[in-house]
């Protein structure tokens, strides 16, 4: 539940019981990782790709509704949060 | 006891690219609240970075500009700290691989002061605090910046603005930022300790944030020396904090928040592959740099003549530099050149923005084509004088605005007639002049002068009336 209030995600009283279940299992998954072999293994730039750059061409930007679509809330064509500064 | 002022500096510039770090919306400053914004820079889930050539190109430029290393594997890495200017809670940036290592900028005092490391990194967005909450723009959010970072080297407030000044004329001449601190695309942060002098150990220091003016960094950092000096010889201990100067009061205070937390939990960035820079592409960069401006003014002093002095004016604007290489071009005289710039020019262009855009009516081409009349004796001082004013008003070349006549010179027997008639109309300088006033001569020479417009060689106008004076 916290979760989903941290993610201002809606859950449904009817979908919390599944949801914690399979929550538990992916963080369950998560813990093998614990079990494997550090050795021998390069976790840094395991793709060894390298040098993927774009070229400086400026592509239209997003609409602002868009842009904001998501936000809480917004005033003035910005998003609005709590003030931070005490 | 005395104490010795012990600083390092932390300058971010913006780049000059046309789009920013990771996605391809434009870095234009201004513009309506959130719309230079797409989902890459405002952090939404799901989105991939992709690294700007171009910022790459520019940060090796300022590297190898200040004298730096260009390493050859280099990487991104996340900088976590949880603020609403920064959408995906952390900054990417470069942690312990930064592009550029072991640099420096040498000062006029003949001290260097070293260049740590330079590194890529994206800009935060902009929040304005009203009434009661925090209004977020993203516009600026993922420019890319280089943070250039010095030795704690620089040992006085003179040395600081020396370096800040250095190390702006350099990203401009370059091209890689128009690093104009009033609209943010440089800024400084200062570190700053004090020591008894002949120490060799750094007292504890304090950090000023966010110094957008060179004569502010001034100020600021005379306060906090005077500050660490008082407390210490009070007793008392200095707090390595940081700090917020506040340019009305003239005085710094402690800031809160974000800065407090220091663990940013650096890791590579796994969305952002490895980046290798050829040696090759460092050559060709390297060979791409213009004529640096401490070069420049070494080269205008001992080649062209020009006194150290007006050699600093013209190279610290790079279009004024431009400018000036444009005039001299087969002149016999550079130094007249720089004159007119440094004078008549400079006096029409009023204030540093001015002088930085450097659009003036007259081209460097007219100049050019002005010096090279007065070089050829077609025309006196005096005359290009009036005449440069004209070009600057109205822009025509100076062929336009001089006939055939003004630039035929004086012939002997035209000065002769002029210096008689000039000695005719003057009796009273005459007179005085054969009393001992040496300097009653000029008048009669201005007499000649103003009558042929300027054409009259002053120098031999004055030995003709002083040789027909002598001679009644």
């Amino acid at each position: 539940m916290k979760i989903a209030i941290l993610s201002k995600l809606f859950v449904a009283d009817d979908e919390i019981e599944q949801l914690t279940e399979d929550m538990s299992r992916i963080i369950s998954f998560a813990d093998t990782i614990n079990s494997a072999s550090e050795e021998g293994t390069d976790f840094d730039n395991i793709n060894s790709l390298s040098n993927v750059l774009r070229e400086d061409e400026v592509v239209p930007s997003y609409d602002r509704e868009r842009i904001l679509a998501n936000a809480k809330d917004s005033d003035e064509g910005c998003f609005l949060v709590k003030n931070i500064m005490k | 006891m005395k104490y010795e002022l012990v600083a390092g500096f932390e300058t971010h510039v913006e780049l000059a690219t046309n789009t920013k770090i990771f996605c391809s919306c434009t870095t234009q400053f201004g513009g309506e609240p959130n719309t230079h914004c797409c989902p890459v820079c405002i952090g939404l889930p799901g989105t991939l970075p992709r690294l700007n050539k171009r910022v790459v190109e520019y940060a090796i430029r300022a590297g190898l500009a200040t004298n730096c290393e260009i390493a050859e594997i280099s990487k991104m890495d996340r900088k976590n700290y949880c603020y609403p200017d920064l959408p995906k809670a952390y900054q990417i940036s470069q942690f312990d691989m930064p592009l550029c290592n072991h640099g420096y900028i040498e000062l006029s005092n003949g001290r260097r002061i070293r260049i740590l490391r330079i590194h890529i990194e994206e800009d935060a967005g902009k929040l304005v605090h009203s009434r009661g909450s925090t209004l977020v723009d993203y516009n600026r959010g993922g420019v890319p910046l280089i943070e250039i970072v010095s030795e704690p080297d620089i040992r006085s407030v003179e040395e600081a603005k020396e370096y800040v000044e250095k190390l702006q004329l350099i990203m401009r001449y370059i091209g890689v930022s128009d690093c104009k601190m009033q609209e943010g695309s440089m800024r400084c942060d200062v570190n700053i300790s004090v020591r008894p002098e002949g120490s060799e150990k750094l007292g504890t220091r304090t950090e000023i944030k966010n110094m957008n003016s060179i004569s502010f960094i001034a100020k600021a950092m005379e306060y906090e020396y005077n500050r660490q000096v008082d407390l210490i010889e009070s007793g008392e201990k200095v707090i390595q904090e940081t700090l917020r100067y506040d340019d009305v009061t003239n005085t710094t205070s402690g800031m809160r928040g974000k800065e407090d937390a220091n663990d940013y939990r650096y890791f590579r960035d796994p969305d952002l592959v490895t980046i290798n820079v050829p040696r090759e592409r460092v050559e060709e960069i390297r060979a791409s740099l213009p004529e640096l401006p401490f070069a420049k003014q070494e080269r205008y002093v001992n080649e062209l003549g020009i006194p150290e002095k007006d050699a600093a004016l013209l190279v610290k604007y790079r279009r004024v530099a431009e400018y000036f290489e444009r005039a001299i071009e087969g002149v016999k005289t550079p130094k007249t050149a720089s004159n007119f710039i440094i004078g008549q020019i400079f006096r029409t262009v009023e204030n540093e923005a001015e002088k930085e855009a450097f659009e003036i009516k007259a081209s460097a081409e007219s100049l050019n084509e002005l010096i090279k009349l007065i070089d050829s004796g077609k025309i006196r001082m005096n005359l290009a004088k009036s005449t440069l004013d004209k070009m600057l008003e109205t822009g025509k070349r100076p062929t336009e605005l001089l006939s055939e006549s003004d630039m035929a010179g004086l012939d002997e027997g035209a000065l002769n007639e002029l210096c008689e008639k000039a000695v005719a109309a003057n009796p009273n300088a005459v007179a005085d002049f054969k009393n001992g006033k040496e300097k009653a001569v000029k008048a009669i020479v201005g007499f000649v002068m103003k009558n042929s417009r300027g054409k009259a060689d002053a120098v031999a106008a004055e030995e003709r009336i002083k040789a027909i004076i002598s001679a009644q």
